[in-house]
């Protein structure tokens, strides 16, 4: 499934963060390509960089040193709005906070991206309904966040994310907040989204049992990419 | 076009969430907009009634009193100085003086059924004044007739006729005025002013009589011009024929005389009007500009707490251009609303005090409420709000998704 198309690529993207007088180097010259249709997970302890490099990947930041490449084009050349509109298009986030905006329905926080893509409003209800159906929320459309469980909304979150169809989900500690049986879950509709769709799924994540759904695993160190290498544990894969 | 449509429901619902906070800066642009149009709407009302009453006292009368012309209104006042005989002459004697009607005014106890109240006596010569009154003035009598010269009748205003005596005045019926009876045989309609309306007007003879006055003296009077003729000539020569006769009177010291047309009143009277809502509307706009910058303030904190959502929004695919536009869309229907709020008050109050004014022996106050006035409360609200979103929502704009986002590692 994953073919030679390179989706996100970081060309010696170091990450130097200036706190006060002293200089923080949250990554030290990454190099790394993301396929079309691949299923990687980025493992590390806390404070190794991985947060840095998904701001890095999903196009949230800016490298202090070195290029990143979205489908080919140098980001530092695009607008600010040309970024933005191509992240919405591309990318869909799913945070570890969840991150849904507190004051709006499910409904209406599945419709947010699309109303940035410009959808028109039926087509918005219509999409949005359908996803947060298809993930088991059709009691929860018109709740709003504080009304649901924590599973509840972070399903909510990968209906938005996955509202403009985008060709890749950066999920950020997906289960973090959760409990297993409810992370389990929330891995599985990832899992599905990777395996019916063929679209490219990365996981951040400190938790080897989230990287085990993964097809690549790549270690991140002090800033630095310590290993890259396939998922020996296929099973999980497979099931 | 759909595009506003959405921002400008997500803002309506970003505002409602927060909606003690968006009522309260609300209030503040409610008070400013509220004084610009309740103050504004009187002051109109004011210029407008002045006018009226101008209007009334006619385009060819001239009004002679004593005291300065740029203050014509407290001469009125001013007690003491009369126009004496020969002054009088002299403005008869003018070139272009058609009639002059001279007028003298005083307080007295009035008993009407045995009820005793203060009443305004009024003393006009009638013989030459009832047709430049009726013509020129807009006397009319409502009931009854005129009073017959050499008789000890009178009429009365509408006012004092209705309100003044717990009895209403009927004609034919008998006033004590000062000791003496007169018979009342008219009720004049309304002269468009409470004083004028509170009057008990009689012929100069039998008001000399009953004040024991002096003779062929008068506090002011009315000249009518002859046809044809400018009416502001006349004025200056009149006021050239006055200065001369005081001066034989009393040499330098003598006391001035304001010789007033319509028209250099109403100029008068609107300069000081325009100079009071000038006043007003700084004031006001000042109350208004305290209103943005709360409204300023407002977004800012907004902004401020809501930093992590605008991250969520640029993350998900949010332009600048849709983040500045929810901001400045909150900080405008803030503005709007509170223009509509203050319009809507300014209304009510400019018609409270009007209806007030009706009901209470101030003068006849009529509240201007223009759609010019409206609409410049609105638009001029409006833009205080968008000029007050416009920082916040620049800020807002201007954060990157990543800060916004941030969690340290």
């Amino acid at each position: 499934m994953v073919n030679d198309k390179s989706l996100i690529k970081l060309e010696d993207v170091w990450k130097i963060y200036q706190l006060g007088k002293v200089e923080l180097t949250a990554l030290k010259g990454v190099i790394l390509e993301i396929f079309e249709g691949s299923f990687v997970s980025i493992v590390g302890s806390s404070g190794s960089g991985k947060s840095t490099l998904l701001n890095m990947l999903g196009c949230l930041d800016f490298p202090s040193k070195g290029k990143t490449f979205l489908k080919g084009k140098d980001i530092s050349l695009l607008s600010e709005d040309e970024l933005s509109q191509a992240r919405g298009k591309i990318i869909g986030f799913v945070f570890q906070e969840f991150n849904l905006l507190p004051n709006f329905s499910a409904l209406q926080n599945v419709m947010f991206p699309m109303i940035f893509q410009g959808i028109p409003e039926a087509e918005r209800v219509k999409k949005a309904k359908e996803l947060l159906i298809s993930l088991g929320l059709k009691e929860r459309i018109c709740h709003q966040p504080s009304e649901l469980s924590g599973g509840e909304r972070q399903r909510v979150a990968i209906a938005r994310a996955l509202a403009n169809d985008p060709e890749m989900i950066i999920a950020d500690e997906p289960t973090g907040n959760l409990d297993s049986v409810t992370g389990t879950k929330i891995m599985e509709i990832l899992t599905d989204f990777h395996k019916n769709l063929g679209r490219t799924v990365v996981v951040v994540t400190h938790d080897p049992k989230v990287a085990r759904y993964s097809k690549e695993m790549i270690n991140i160190k002090d800033g630095e990419i310590i290993s890259d290498h396939s998922n020996s544990n296929e099973s999980l894969w497979k099931k | 076009m759909e595009e506003i449509r959405d921002y400008l429901k997500i803002a309506f619902q970003n505002l409602k969430t927060r909606s003690l906070r968006s009522w309260l800066t609300i209030l503040g642009i409610v008070i400013g907009v509220f004084l610009i149009v309740s103050l504004l709407s009187l002051s109109e009302g004011l210029k407008t009634t002045i006018n009226k009453q101008l209007k009334a006292m006619g385009g060819e009368i001239i009004i002679v009193m004593p005291g300065d012309e740029s203050n014509p209104f407290a001469s009125m006042m001013v007690g003491g100085v009369e126009l004496e005989r020969e002054d009088i002459s002299a403005i008869q004697k003018t070139e272009g003086v058609d009639k002059v009607i001279t007028m003298s005014y005083s307080s007295a106890i009035s008993r009407y059924n045995g009820e005793g109240k203060t009443t305004f006596l009024g003393g006009l010569s009638l013989r030459d004044g009832q047709e430049i009154l009726s013509r020129f003035e807009g006397w009319t009598i409502g009931e009854g007739r005129w009073p017959i010269f050499g008789k000890n009748e009178v009429i009365v205003g509408k006012k004092l006729a209705e309100d003044i005596f717990e009895d209403n005045i009927i004609v034919n019926s008998d006033i004590m005025i000062k000791g003496r009876k007169m018979k009342v045989v008219g009720i004049l309609e309304s002269l468009g002013s409470k004083t004028d309306d509170s009057f008990v007007y009689m012929d100069m003879d039998v008001y000399e009589n009953i004040t024991g006055k002096k003779k062929g003296s008068a506090q002011m009077a009315m000249v009518k011009v002859s046809d044809g003729v400018l009416i502001n000539d006349i004025a200056d020569k009149i006021k050239l024929a006055l200065e001369k006769t005081t001066k034989r009177r009393g040499g330098t010291d003598a006391a001035s005389f304001a010789v007033i047309t319509a028209e250099k009143v109403s100029g008068i009277a609107n300069d000081i009007l325009s100079v009071v809502q000038a006043v007003i509307v700084g004031f006001a706009s000042i109350a208004i500009i305290v209103g943005g910058i709360g409204i300023m303030n407002t977004m800012l904190t907004s902004v401020r707490e809501r930093t992590k959502e605008i991250g969520i929004m640029k993350a998900i695919g949010a332009k600048n251009s849709a983040i500045t536009s929810i901001f400045l869309m909150e900080a405008a229907i803030i503005g709007f609303v509170g223009g509509i709020g203050g319009t809507a008050l300014g209304t009510i109050m400019a018609k409270l005090i009007e209806v007030y004014g009706q009901v209470h022996p101030m003068f006849y106050f009529s509240a201007v409420i223009s759609p010019g006035l409206v609409l410049f409360g609105l638009i001029f609200s409006l833009v205080v709000g968008c000029l007050a979103g416009f920082l916040p929502a620049r800020r807002a704009a201007k954060l990157r998704p990543v800060d916004a986002l941030r969690r340290y590692e």
